[in-house]
């Protein structure tokens, strides 16, 4: 029987969750054991698997440096997972504290665990939402009251669109978030990429996994994650494994491959 | 120096959440922190803890990032700083025990805390999700039990309540009592003003008597039937109370999309012992009584009746058992005589028929006619009625030229029908009656339908030879210049102007009744139709009738209704 609309999902913790996956490979506990073991199997599978959450975590960690150091001072965070360390809203407020950010997410444990980590802080704001329903993340009221759409905003959908298969129209939900931003907004993706990679067996490997989860892998080359960007100029260095997104150090880019990330910033012209 | 190599070998060991500048800043500060341990007197376990615990706070916190610490610690540390100590072969282990005992303590802790914090997140996300769960329910359960347009409780929640008040534990003794309410010509509204409005009308109902009515359950049960439910009444008046509210609350002048609407309803009350009663049996009776509301003209509330209910349910029954029981020949036909006034013959006889019912013995037409009439049997009867008065006419033949003939009562539904002529002449065939020995009784009314239909039908029974009267002449619209162009052969004048001059000649009422029946007659000679008289009982009667002329009679005084046999043996 299908689920109706109406009926809300159920909370098992016997399941995977990559948000708890993710925060294993970080080296952080907010995990249960059902993660840990997918998780451990991702790296017998995927051994650079912890390095490149690590590495895509750098990432986040830059382009948030960027982008508050470029003025931008409201972020809207989609796939946000579990608030372990270095995130959004501690970047940019140590930067600028009046800085503004909504994490959504469709975990509802890491939505919980957000909720908590945020109590306090009136300038931080988690939903339970979906990528893929992008109109409803920006009539959602936490949104609206939030963020002031007037003025730019920075949409992060970092680590997550390897979960969205192109047949949910990945190209729809940017055009309909694009659609709502104002001039002088930026858009920041990262997603897993095998771009240069030899085949290895290790995307069959890595795809077996996560077919475990809730939220299977998609992998895509450099040029399809770049034609996503439709509508955006990438700023420099455009689309690049995320180690060689403006590395703080040359050696820090070395081996950028390894990451399986590739990301980019772009920003919305006029 | 020392800082940047530990930087190296912990980076990649967990995710630092800080630059690479920031990393080396604070390795060197714990760096600093360590050498003192080294040097200071006497030797500081808590040095070592602290900084273990550093490390954890600053998230190099793995079991790779310890390892690494203690291997670059000892590697390199003395050698990088360039310390020098006497006991320092005794010191080092002593230091890095205390920093691997600092950093897996806070290592502990820090997993505990996270593994409680994220099932508290996970417990929370349960709770939340059951809770949106029920509240989904309750909207599901919501929607399932209301009627969207209005919001009132539907049918469904009705019942249940019903059922509830009736049949719950303890409530044995309890009355309840129930209003069925109905607009009045609420259709009008709909066809005039659209079901836009109809709609809102009924909204803006719904909310008056919410208003009205707050404590008893009101449902909206479809279209614009509405029902309350009174709980543990006393007596009928608290339910009269209720009705008479709920009309007061629709009587009021409501503005709808622009329209000043002001509707009145009809209901139908039943109040009753819960003992012995069923919600099904409750509505039913409450549906009845609600259309004996509507048929007193609306705007009314009405009380259910139980005697008056018994009797419609009676002929409810009996108009049902017709079918079955012209299956089973049930029905019978007596004849009475139509007696020329000039000579005594028996010009026809009258076909009346009779039913012989197994429970109720015989009944006559008046306790069962006007129903098949309204149902529709009245078509088939009618039908029976005419084929067994033909086929026991055309068995009077013996008489030859004096055979009487037979006149047959035809219904409205009969003469509208579009296969009369057909039916009429089927039978005819059938049993070899001539025509001229078939006479067809309607009444006025059939003739004076706007359809001409009916009017060409028996026109051309009338062309085939038939007699066609009409019956209960005077008591309907008694236009008497539309017979000149109906095909009409007689006029049979009904029993009340009749009955006027059974009183003395000299009394004034019945001379001016003999004076109306004297016109009468002459003006149906002029038009050449005969005028039979009906109910005649008198000798008197028929003395003054046969003095204005009128042509025959019918009634006791000339013989009552009989099976024709009887009927035969007198005219033999």
């Amino acid at each position: 029987m299908q689920r109706p609309d109406w009926a809300p999902e159920t909370i098992d913790i016997e399941r995977p969750s990559v948000a708890r996956m993710y925060d294993y490979y970080l080296g952080g506990s907010h995990n249960f054991a059902a993660d840990r073991a997918a998780a451990r199997a991702m790296v017998d599978a995927v051994p650079e698997a912890p390095l490149m959450a690590q590495a895509n975590r750098a990432f986040l960690r830059r382009a948030v440096q960027f982008l508050a150091e470029s003025g931008i001072r409201q972020f809207l965070d989609i796939g946000s997972g579990i608030p372990t360390v270095g995130n959004v809203h501690e970047i940019a407020q140590r930067i600028a504290p009046e800085s503004r950010v909504v994490y959504v997410d469709i975990d509802p444990v890491a939505v919980a665990h957000s909720r908590e980590i945020l109590s306090g802080n009136d300038r931080a704001a988690v939903l339970q939402q979906d990528l893929r329903h992008p109109e409803r993340i920006l009539a959602h009221p936490e949104v609206t009251r939030m963020l002031d759409f007037s003025q730019p905003v920075a949409v992060m959908i970092v680590a997550v669109l390897h979960f969205v298969p192109d047949d949910d129209r990945p190209d729809e939900m940017l055009r309909t978030l694009r659609g709502a931003l104002a001039p002088g907004s930026y858009l920041v993706m990262s997603q897993a990429s095998d771009d240069d990679r030899h085949d290895t067996g290790e995307r069959e490997q890595a795809e077996a996994v996560y077919r475990r989860t809730d939220n299977p892998l998609f992998i895509r080359s450099r040029r399809e994650l770049a034609a996503l960007f439709d509508g955006f100029t990438l700023v420099d260095p455009g689309v690049v494994w995320v180690p060689q997104w403006r590395p703080e150090t040359p050696e820090s880019a070395e081996d950028a491959e390894k990451a399986v990330f590739m990301g980019g910033v772009g920003r919305l012209g006029g | 120096m020392f800082a940047r190599a530990w930087a190296k070998a912990v980076s990649g060991t967990s995710y630092l959440p800080m630059t690479q500048a920031q990393l080396e800043a604070l390795l060197h500060r714990l760096t600093v922190r360590l050498a003192g341990a080294l040097v200071s007197e006497p030797f500081d376990l808590r040095a070592g803890h602290q900084v273990g615990a550093e490390l954890v706070a600053a998230h190099i916190a793995s079991a790779e990032g310890l390892g690494r610490t203690i291997e670059v610690i000892q590697l390199r540390l003395l050698r990088d700083l360039g310390l020098v100590t006497e006991d320092v072969e005794d010191r080092m282990p002593r230091l890095l025990a205390t920093v691997a005992t600092g950093y897996a303590r806070a290592l502990r802790d820090r997993t505990l805390d996270e593994q409680e914090s994220i099932r508290r997140a996970a417990m929370m996300a349960r709770a939340e999700a059951e809770r949106a769960l029920r509240d989904s329910e309750a909207r599901f359960r919501h929607q399932a039990t209301h009627d969207p347009l209005t919001d009132l409780p539907n049918r469904t929640l009705f019942t249940e309540r019903l059922a509830a008040a009736i049949d719950s534990p303890g409530r044995g003794a309890d009355r309840v009592g129930v209003c069925f309410l109905d607009l009045d010509r609420f259709k009008v509204v709909n066809d005039s003003l659209g079901h836009h409005v109809g709609d809102m009308l009924l909204v803006s109902v719904a909310d008056r008597l919410r208003r009205a009515l707050g404590e008893h359950l009101v449902a909206r049960l479809g279209g614009d039937e509405f029902v309350i439910l009174v709980e543990r009444t006393a007596g009928t008046d608290d339910v009269v109370k209720v009705a008479e509210a709920a009309l007061a609350a629709i009587n009021e002048p409501a503005l709808v999309d622009g329209h000043e609407l002001t509707v009145s309803a009809s209901i139908g009350i039943v109040e009753r012992p819960v003992a012995g009663t069923t919600p099904i049996d409750l509505m039913r009776a409450a549906d009845a009584t609600l259309h004996w509301a509507k048929a007193a003209g609306g705007a009314r509330w009405t009380l259910f009746d139980a005697d008056r209910n018994r009797r419609e349910l009676a002929r409810y029954a009996l108009s049902a058992a017709i079918p079955a029981a012209l299956e089973r020949g049930e029905f019978q036909l007596d004849y009475q005589p139509l007696t020329s006034l000039r000579d005594g013959r028996v010009l026809g006889v009258e076909a009346l028929v009779r039913w012989r019912h197994p429970e109720l013995g015989k009944l006559y037409p008046g306790s069962f006619i006007e129903l098949a009439e309204e149902t529709g049997l009245i078509v088939p009867l009618g039908s029976w009625v005419l084929a067994e008065a033909c086929r026991e006419a055309a068995t009077w033949s013996s008489f030859g030229t004096a055979a009487p003939f037979v006149s047959v009562n035809l219904a409205v539904r009969q003469v509208h029908r579009p296969g009369l002529v057909r039916e009429v002449r089927d039978v005819l065939e059938r049993t070899g009656l001539p025509p001229e020995r078939l006479q067809l009784e309607v009444t006025e009314s059939t003739m004076m339908s706007a359809v001409e239909e009916p009017v060409r039908a028996l026109r051309v029974l009338a062309d085939m030879g038939m007699r066609i009267a009409i019956d209960d002449f005077g008591t309907g619209y008694c236009n008497l210049a539309y017979l000149r162009d109906l095909p009409v052969t007689e006029l049979k004048v009904a029993g009340e102007f009749v009955a006027g001059l059974r009183a003395p000649a000299d009394d004034p009422a019945s001379r001016t009744d003999e004076r109306i029946l004297a016109s009468l007659v002459s003006l149906a000679h002029a038009l050449d139709l005969t005028v039979t008289a009906e109910g005649v009982e008198t000798e008197g009667q028929a003395d003054r009738l046969r003095t204005i002329g009128c042509d025959a009679a019918q009634g006791w005084h000339f013989g009552k209704p009989a099976p024709a046999a009887r009927l035969l043996e007198r005219l033999a």
